[in-house]
């Protein structure tokens, strides 16, 4: 009897079902996916999938998570409740990918290639390619879709394209191997892997108005989803810093070893942190700065919190 | 699992690597570098593991004994160079460069670029049935390479720098002339880029094949019964290929890991057991030179071979 009742009350309890706070881990060292259900911090399953996966994206609808396969040339459009692929696409060097906030435009950055690639979002139709030198990393977009802005991490610039005219609008000097870019209050943010700083660059021209000492091999930023807080990944110090958004002061430094790379935020407001180096996902709770990290493929790279659980 | 391999390649980039990049102001190089840790990581395992295998096999049951086994020693650095070191960074970078290339032009023109697995959508995610089956692709290009490597003068003189070592050990393996290393990179390369390896997976798959290439090198009289002769290459298969009589463009056993392509293609030899080996036709620096003095002397021989030198001119200028 009082096993049938520990069955019937397990039966009842929110088990790890698919579709309700996963986190979909981007193994970029053996072509897999890890499928992680967030509330017991299992690892659920692995997906297969060609090559080298490094980034990720939701579709401006929420209806695909796209993950960017850049070593088998194609873009995965997974279901992003369960982490399932449902179609693949050739295209050529898929690295870091964004969506315009308009939802007109994703730009994709090759950086093995030295291409940036402009798509049709709703076609998927490639409209223009830029070829910039060298290494194109990451992309952000202004607000009003109007532009997209490229690190380019062999040269140390941030290239800035205007997507009317689809051309190059300008090209600037930033810091040594820029990375990480994001639009915060009208400026441009861009981490300097190869120094210990963000710069806080004019959109306009390019200037660099500020830098702000975050750590070595500053990496990543990431702005908390009620956009106080700005998060910095340092890949050589292994730390990641909370700075004030508004005021860029430093609220709180956390020890985060093996390379920290991507950030996700978890509606508990913990943050879930690839680990490149030690094959984990760090699961860090600001208000105790615990860090419990989770076993996943080797050399993780992007990651994503599921729609249910934000 | 935790992959033991990456772990230790992940503290080697953290500790080391990754400081030194940044000191240096290096960092655009951290990707390459992480990759090249855990072929480093890989290929300091497989010496090991060599070397805990094969040295005592070769003291239980050697073929030949030696006063001194100084020529041996350069066969070590041989090794190291091409396992550990510089070699196994330079496959990585040049590979993954050619593949973005190829798969690029490729995507470029509406092709999409080869894969097993896009031709096989059945091998998706099982990763040790795909490695096997591109051993076996790989393998049989080696054979022929191999094969082509003892049919051309020019080409035997470089590769009889190989075959020159009397004192063979599974140290031998890796004793190559540095332009026969490169002829054979870009071959292997070739028929990889047309399979479609994962750059990661690529040195993984060189690595492996030398393991069991060593352990065909050793100085062991081990055979692997008239079966297992038939289906791996064994010391006993690989030594004749050594022996003084097939040094030169008409040999027999040239299969690397699997003597399917010498049973195959008509130049199995499973007759003859345990043969001194060497090239009684080389130069004596081919054999006990010093690593600069060998691989001087493979050009040298190559320059005659090729008839690159006027033979009779070299001789009146000796005996003058």
């Amino acid at each position: 009897m009082r096993l049938l009742l520990t069955f019937i009350l397990l039966a009842a309890l929110p088990g790890p079902a698919r579709g309700s706070g996963l986190a979909i881990v981007l193994n970029s060292g053996d072509a897999t996916l890890s499928v992680l259900d967030m509330a017991h911090g299992t690892e659920l399953r692995r997906v297969p999938v060609l090559r080298e996966p490094h980034h990720v994206a939701l579709s401006p609808d929420g209806a695909d998570l796209l993950v960017g396969d850049a070593g088998a040339n194609e873009m995965l459009f997974l279901d992003p409740r369960t982490g399932d692929i449902r179609r693949r696409v050739p295209m050529a060097d898929p690295y870091h990918l964004a969506f315009s906030p308009n939802g007109k435009w994703l730009t994709v950055t090759g950086l093995a290639r030295n291409q940036v690639d402009l798509y049709d979002a709703a076609s998927m139709a490639l409209v223009k390619r830029f070829p910039l030198s060298s290494m194109p990393s990451h992309v952000t977009y202004a607000p009003d879709s109007s532009m997209a802005y490229v690190t380019l991490q062999g040269t140390d610039r941030l290239a800035a394209i205007d997507i009317k005219r689809q051309a190059v609008n300008w090209i600037a000097e930033v810091g040594a191997t820029p990375a990480g870019v994001i639009w915060l209050n009208g400026k441009l943010l861009v981490a300097n892997m190869g120094s210990d700083h963000f710069a806080v660059v004019d959109p306009v021209d390019g200037h660099v108005d500020q830098r702000v000492h975050t750590g070595r091999g500053a990496h990543q930023l990431f702005l908390s989803p009620d956009r106080k807080t700005l998060w910095v990944n340092n890949r050589v110090d292994g730390t990641t810093v909370a700075l004030d958004a508004a005021t860029f002061a430093l609220i709180h430094s956390y020890r985060v070893p093996g390379g920290p790379d991507c950030i996700d935020f978890a509606p508990d407001g913990k943050l879930w942190i690839t680990q490149r180096f030690i094959q984990k996902v760090g699961v860090l709770d600001p208000a105790t700065g615990a860090l419990h990290s989770l076993a996943v493929g080797r050399s993780p790279h992007g990651i994503h919190l599921t729609g249910d659980a934000r | 699992m935790t992959d033991p391999f990456s772990l230790a390649a992940g503290w080697l980039h953290e500790t080391l690597l990754l400081p030194m990049l940044y000191a240096v102001g290096a960092m655009e190089w951290e990707e390459i570098a992480f990759g090249w840790a855990l072929f480093a990581c890989y290929g300091m395992a497989q010496v090991a593991v060599t070397f805990a295998i094969c040295l005592p096999l070769e003291r239980w049951r050697p073929v030949e004994h030696w006063p001194d086994q100084k020529a041996v020693w350069v066969d070590v650095l041989y090794t190291l160079v091409s396992r550990v070191g510089v070699l196994p960074l330079v496959t990585f970078v040049l590979f993954y460069q050619l593949q973005v290339a190829m798969n690029g032009w490729m995507s470029d023109h509406g092709w999409i670029p080869p894969t097993l697995e896009r031709l096989i959508p059945a091998l998706l995610g099982h990763h040790l049935l795909t490695f096997f089956l591109y051993a076996v692709i790989l393998d049989f290009s080696e054979y022929w390479r191999h094969r082509l490597s003892h049919r051309f003068g020019w080409w035997w003189a470089l590769h009889s720098l190989h075959h020159a070592q009397r004192q063979m050990t599974f140290w031998s393996d890796d004793r190559n002339h540095l332009l026969d290393d490169l002829i054979g990179f870009v071959w292997f390369t070739a028929v990889a880029l047309l399979i479609g390896i994962p750059p990661l997976q690529f040195p993984l798959l060189v690595l492996l094949l030398r393991f069991l290439e060593s352990l065909s090198h050793a100085n062991a009289r081990l055979s692997f019964g008239w079966l297992g002769e038939r289906l791996l290459v064994s010391p006993r298969f690989h030594r004749s290929h050594h022996g003084v009589l097939a040094a030169g463009q008409q040999s027999a056993n040239y299969g690397a890991i699997l003597p399917w392509w010498d049973v195959l293609f008509g130049t199995a030899d499973f007759a003859r057991a345990y043969v001194r080996t060497g090239d009684p036709s080389a130069e004596e620096a081919l054999a006990t030179g010093s690593y600069v003095q060998q691989q001087w002397a493979g050009l040298r021989r190559m320059a005659r071979l090729a008839g690159w030198t006027d033979p009779r001119r070299a001789g009146r200028l000796r005996r003058g």
